[in-house]
């Protein structure tokens, strides 16, 4: 499942680095895209703006099949205030702008799995894919527009894993 | 004083497994399963001749049987029951997409797309065929020899059909599993491979050797078999070969207790015919898996301890300490 869930994040990460290069974040002094997994980076006293947070949330197998099936839910989390050369006044057209580049990253709706403990990366046998993103509401917090996204994204699970 | 038995009441299965194995055609001679000395093997691994299919859902079994009733007396009243005909169908849904679950839930022949040799013209079962190499001795059904020249045509992944070159003859043909039956002949040399089941999955090449992924359905090529890469599979609606396969169903229950059907003789009844179902039912909009529908006639056997002709038997093997 890891396999799957590494793959999935290092898809859209590097997609994003050719939809949207300048949607960067400095962390543990790197300079890296601007999407991070959550449990993969220390806590936040409170979300980074303008930058996509991953969060693996529910899962489900289906073992009656010869491979069986993963399905675990994703949270990509978002948030931002607009830029300050606008006084803010343009954070509904940054939101969108993040909407954007996140319909862009999930397409095409599938990519190889790989095995990122190996270095280099090892190719496995099948896809990770995904379903149609599901958007939320836009919540409103005095200046800060948010958005959660829910995406299920499927794997088989191959012999070793 | 501890009891060592306990009353178990209805099996709770989850699913059941399918296995499948093929009918002689020359002979009608089926393949036969003896619950007592196979009927706890391992589902994994099931007892040659039978090929595993995986788990299949909306098993459904439904009896065609009529039974009439001999009256006589007046009134009529009933003095005893016969049976009128015999008759049993099986249907449900293949969770994987093979060779052998697209052949058995089409009711037809099935055939490979071979791989095209190049420049020919396109047909809709497929191009005239590259030429096929031949299988040298020393092969078995998981390592084919080949010379080094037709090795290096092969690489990983590939997927190959091995079987003779078609040479005029009418009738079943494909060794050993019938893959069409030929009312006249056709002149194709490579039509016995467009219809064979000895197929396999190329897992590395060597400088003389092809191995694969799983052993060959049909054991070791005979003398004088070919092979061809394919690049998948084709069927059609319409044509007038009835595919026919010894059938095994198992469903495993909680309590380690097993139902065991067996239909010695089951024919494909329908033609190709998938079922789409979302594969997060809580989402109907979203992904949905493609599911090829098995729907088959039962015919009858003779069974040889007292004559009757049966289409199928069921077996239960209990629970260890279960009252009986």
């Amino acid at each position: 499942m890891q396999n799957a869930k590494d793959s999935f994040y290092i898809a859209l990460r590097s997609r994003l680095t050719t939809v949207n290069p300048q949607r960067v974040i400095l962390l543990r002094g790197s300079v890296r895209p601007g999407i991070l997994v959550e449990d993969a980076e220390g806590p936040f006293s409170q979300l980074p703006n303008d930058v996509f947070v991953l969060r693996w949330m529910g899962l489900g197998v289906e073992m009656n099949l010869d491979s069986a099936m993963t399905a675990e839910q994703c949270e990509f989390v978002y948030q931002t205030c607009g830029t300050q050369s606008f006084g803010g006044l343009d954070r509904g057209r940054a939101l969108s702008a993040m909407d954007e580049e996140l319909i862009a990253i999930l397409q095409p709706f599938q990519t190889p799995k790989l095995n990122y403990i190996a270095t280099p990366p090892a190719a496995m046998q099948t896809q990770v894919f995904w379903d149609q993103p599901e958007f939320g509401p836009v919540t409103n917090q005095k200046d800060r527009m948010s958005r959660s996204v829910h995406v299920v994204v499927y794997s088989y699970q191959e012999q070793g894993e | 004083m501890p009891t060592n038995w306990f009353s178990n009441p209805a099996p709770v299965v989850r699913r059941v497994r399918a296995y499948f194995a093929a009918v002689n055609r020359q002979s009608q001679i089926p393949v036969l399963f003896d619950p007592t000395e196979q009927g706890a093997f391992d589902l994994d691994n099931p007892p040659a001749p039978w090929i595993s299919l995986g788990w299949i859902q909306g098993f459904t079994r439904k009896t065609g049987t009529k039974t009439v009733a001999v009256m006589t007396g007046i009134p009529a009243s009933a003095l005893e029951q016969i049976h009128e005909s015999l008759a049993a169908e099986v249907s449900f849904q293949f969770l994987n997409w093979t060779k052998l679950t697209m052949a058995l839930a089409t009711g037809s022949q099935h055939m490979n797309l071979l791989t095209p040799a190049s420049g020919v013209s396109g047909a809709a079962d497929g191009a005239q065929a590259a030429a096929a190499v031949t299988v040298q001795s020393g092969s078995t059904a998981t390592t084919i020899a080949l010379a080094s020249a037709d090795a290096a045509k092969f690489v990983a992944g590939s997927i190959i059909a091995v079987d003779m070159d078609y040479a005029g003859q009418v009738g079943f043909v494909g060794t050993p599993i019938a893959g069409a039956y030929l009312r006249a002949a056709v002149t194709d040399v490579d039509y016995i491979r467009r219809v064979t089941f000895n197929l396999a999955l190329v897992s590395a090449v060597g400088a003389t050797s092809l191995t694969l992924a799983e052993a060959l359905p049909g054991g070791a090529p005979v003398s004088g078999a070919k092979l061809q890469a394919i690049a998948g599979f084709v069927d059609r609606e319409g044509g007038c070969f009835f595919q026919e396969w010894s059938a095994l169903f198992v469903a495993e229950a909680s309590q380690g207790e097993r139902i065991l059907f067996h239909y010695p003789r089951l024919q494909t009844c329908s033609a190709a015919i998938e079922t789409v179902a979302p594969i997060d039912p809580k989402r109907k909009e979203g992904l949905e898996r493609v599911l090829l529908n098995g729907r088959f006639l039962a015919l009858p056997v003779t069974d040889p301890l007292d004559g009757e002709r049966v289409l199928c038997y069921r077996s239960f093997l209990p629970a260890a300490n279960a009252l009986v």
